[in-house]
């Protein structure tokens, strides 16, 4: 392929744009600041108050290119690098009165990609948002939507999620997909309410055997593309859609909150005989969860109840059974910029019993009570210009661990870049990190923002 | 009507016992004046503010951001709600922040994340860190507790009070103590300076400008040095105006996701 000899050259030229664009201001600007620093005039060197146009340009954005490869190489994928991409990013904001218009949009030339255009445009933001009445707020079209208490872990934010993009190390921006959805927010004394309704069901980007190799249950065996795992979609009818609820109070700064979703799961965890495709069985959820202060730190609760609409008693062993999730979280700062989080987070798979009866795979099923740790460092230095962080899931009950050491670095108020790893492992290829083993990569990052 | 007169006689009396009690340089009266100048005059207030960030280097980084200030009722001088838009640099545009302060407790922070639409609730944690990488503290920012320190008034010049600041909790901060030049004219404390447990001065604010705005004077250019590494933050503070009636609503949840354009917008 011609591509991957074209992406230096994209960038190259992005970059060259981006600078020739850019330098002769920011030059400017220092030059200008160099020459009168001690006097008391203007050391921004320009008026960028912007009290002429009386308000800030409503353009900005990114550039950045993204490498990742894997640790060891991977049996089931041919590739080794996991991220190898240039992206453009623009952004657009403005208010028109009171309407608020706001567009993001990414222009990638991905060489991981299978399929598709040279750049890959994909919005992912185009939002009208304003207020019909004094205590209601309307947002209506593409945008990134998320609630919930968790750190990595998702109880009742059953918004789409990109998976691939969060394994492969891209900023921690992408790990949410957008919403095409309608999401109308009512406040009052009583309660706040946020009413989300996504007419055309999104799905997680899920992993399906791209870049990254997988276990399947099907072929009981780690698998990879192609290929690439299919599925069924659910109908665009307009009972086939999503509706997602949350009902929150602030009482006396304790943060509470009741959720409901009706949808489908996220991932293709069902499998249809019939076809041989996999699909989004139907999901209803009700929770709740808790946020506060606690012993000088923040505490979290959360907890939901996962109804697996199409099977009730457990028996279809193509079909995940219903859940009870649970998640208890507390954050503190140990010492003057070190940060310490842990999560604990249980599933408890409802009809266990009939689930072991009928699975084809029943010993590599997860075990009624499937309970994880997460644990979360941070660490800033250099007037937060650096930032240490790791963070590591570990499930006692599967035997396996997913472990993130991330050290990001702003070089500058314009470039800045991350390097990580991306470490799984456990003592089965089955379960849901151990599965990933052969995938652990490293990815390193460059962006210039403007 | 004879009672009238002795309740004015005794308000008399009250007001020339406070008054003499400063010329007496009561100390705690002083710091407590300064406090007021310095974080709560009005009820209310919005500002746009621009930062400079130094590092020892000579490396520059810029913030922007508008903050929007209420005063809690109840007791003077207490409690605040803050809630901070950021408009540079691009990579934190559109990022909130929102604080509430309690005096003799620890604050409620919360910051917003547009990209993620995450309300994410931080501990408050350190007060004595920089702000938002700054060589300012989120207590230059937000102010620290009268109670903290002891106070003793070391110098009455012309010009000045000079008040030195030991800390009761000395573990808690970084300093052995700091000291503080308050302007006799208008209460507002001009220079800081912090001690080191080896005498040394290692840190500095200034305020280099004091404006009269709607009648409350307001350091509209300070400047905050750390001695030690050469770096240092200039802060100018512009559109600012007090008194402007801030709903109890504008600080929420609402407010990050949405943030209230009617009191953003620069007027």
């Amino acid at each position: 392929m011609a591509l991957p000899r074209l992406i230096p050259l994209f960038v190259v030229a992005l970059v060259l744009v981006t600078l020739a664009l850019g330098l002769p201001s920011t030059f400017a600007e220092n030059l200008k600041a160099t020459a009168d620093t001690s006097a008391n005039t203007d050391e921004w060197g320009d008026d960028d108050w912007g009290e002429e146009e009386d308000k800030q340009s409503p353009f900005s954005g990114f550039i950045e290119i993204a490498y990742g490869t894997r640790t060891k190489s991977n049996p089931w994928v041919d590739r080794n690098d996991t991220l190898n991409e240039a992206r453009l990013r623009l952004e657009y904001s403005d208010y028109f009165g009171q309407l608020y218009i706001g567009y993001k949009g990414d222009f990638t030339v991905d060489d991981l990609t299978w399929d598709g255009p040279f750049i890959d445009t994909k919005t992912r933001e185009a939002l009208v948002r304003f207020s019909p009445s004094e205590n209601s707020d309307l947002y209506l079209g593409r945008q990134v939507l998320t609630w919930g208490t968790g750190d990595l872990l998702f109880l009742n934010d059953l918004f789409p999620k990109d998976w691939v993009s969060f394994f492969a190390g891209r900023e921690m921006e992408y790990l949410k997909a957008p919403s095409d959805a309608l999401k109308f927010s009512y406040f009052n004394q009583l309660a706040n309410i946020d009413l989300v309704w996504t007419p055309k069901f999104d799905s997680d980007t899920f992993i399906r055997g791209e870049r990254f190799s997988y276990f399947s249950p099907l072929a009981n065996d780690t698998v990879a593309a192609p290929p690439r795992l299919s599925t069924e979609e659910p109908g665009s009818k307009l009972d086939e859609g999503e509706l997602a609820l949350r009902v929150y109070k602030n009482i006396n700064g304790n943060e509470w909150a009741l959720y409901g979703y009706h949808g489908y799961f996220k991932t293709p965890v069902a499998f249809n005989p019939k076809n041989g495709l996999n699909y989004f069985p139907k999901l209803s959820s009700l929770g709740a969860s808790v946020r506060g202060t606690v012993q000088g730190g923040i505490g979290n609760m959360e907890v939901v109840w996962y109804q697996s609409e199409d099977d009730s008693d457990g028996s279809d062993p193509f079909i995940p059974n219903s859940q009870l999730r649970f998640l208890s979280g507390f954050e503190r700062e140990l010492v003057t910029r070190l940060t310490l989080s842990l999560q604990y987070y249980v599933e408890w798979t409802q009809d266990y019993s009939a689930l072991k009866k009928y699975s084809p795979l029943p010993d590599k099923e997860p075990e009624e009570y499937r309970h994880l740790i997460t644990t979360r460092l941070n660490y800033r230095a250099y007037q937060d210009k650096l930032t240490l962080s790791l963070f590591v899931f570990y499930s006692p009950t599967d035997d396996d661990y997913f472990a993130m050491p991330k050290v990001t670095y702003r070089l500058s108020d314009t470039w800045s870049s991350e390097i990580g790893m991306h470490l799984f492992g456990g003592k089965d290829d089955y379960t849901f990190f151990g599965q990933f083993e052969e995938n652990s990569s490293f990815f390193a990052r460059l962006r210039y923002s403007f | 009507m004879k009672g009238f007169s002795k309740l004015l006689a005794l308000i008399a009396l009250l007001g020339a016992t406070a008054a003499t009690s400063a010329e007496e340089n009561d100390v705690e009266l002083i710091v407590s004046k300064a406090n007021h100048v310095a974080f709560y005059q009005g009820n209310d207030g919005r500002a746009e503010s621009r930062m400079l960030i130094t590092d020892g280097g000579g490396n520059r980084q810029v913030r922007q951001f508008t903050i929007l200030r209420k005063d809690h009722s109840g007791p003077d001088d207490a409690d605040q709600d803050f809630l901070v838009r950021f408009s540079r640099p691009s990579d934190v545009r559109n990022t909130m922040f929102r604080v509430i302060k309690h005096i003799g407790n620890s604050d409620d922070r919360w910051l917003y994340l547009p990209g993620l639409d995450l309300v994410k609730r931080i501990s408050s944690g350190d007060k004595r860190t920089s702000f938002v990488g700054s060589h300012f503290f989120y207590e230059d920012i937000s102010g620290r507790s009268l109670g903290a320190d002891q106070h003793e008034l070391l110098e009455n010049t012309d010009q000045y009070y000079v008040v030195k600041n030991t800390p009761l909790d000395p573990t808690s901060v970084e300093f052995a103590f700091y000291t503080v030049w308050i302007d006799k004219q208008n209460w507002m404390p001009t220079k800081t300076e912090y001690t080191d447990n080896a005498g040394k001065i290692y840190r500095r604010i200034e305020a280099l400008e004091v404006k009269d705005i709607d009648g409350f004077a307001t350091a509209t250019r300070m400047k905050a040095s750390d001695l030690r590494s050469g770096g240092s933050t200039l802060t100018e503070m512009r559109y600012i105006s007090y008194d402007i009636g801030l709903p109890d609503e504008v600080f929420s949840e609402r407010s990050l996701r949405n943030p209230p354009q009617q009191w953003f917008k620069r007027k």
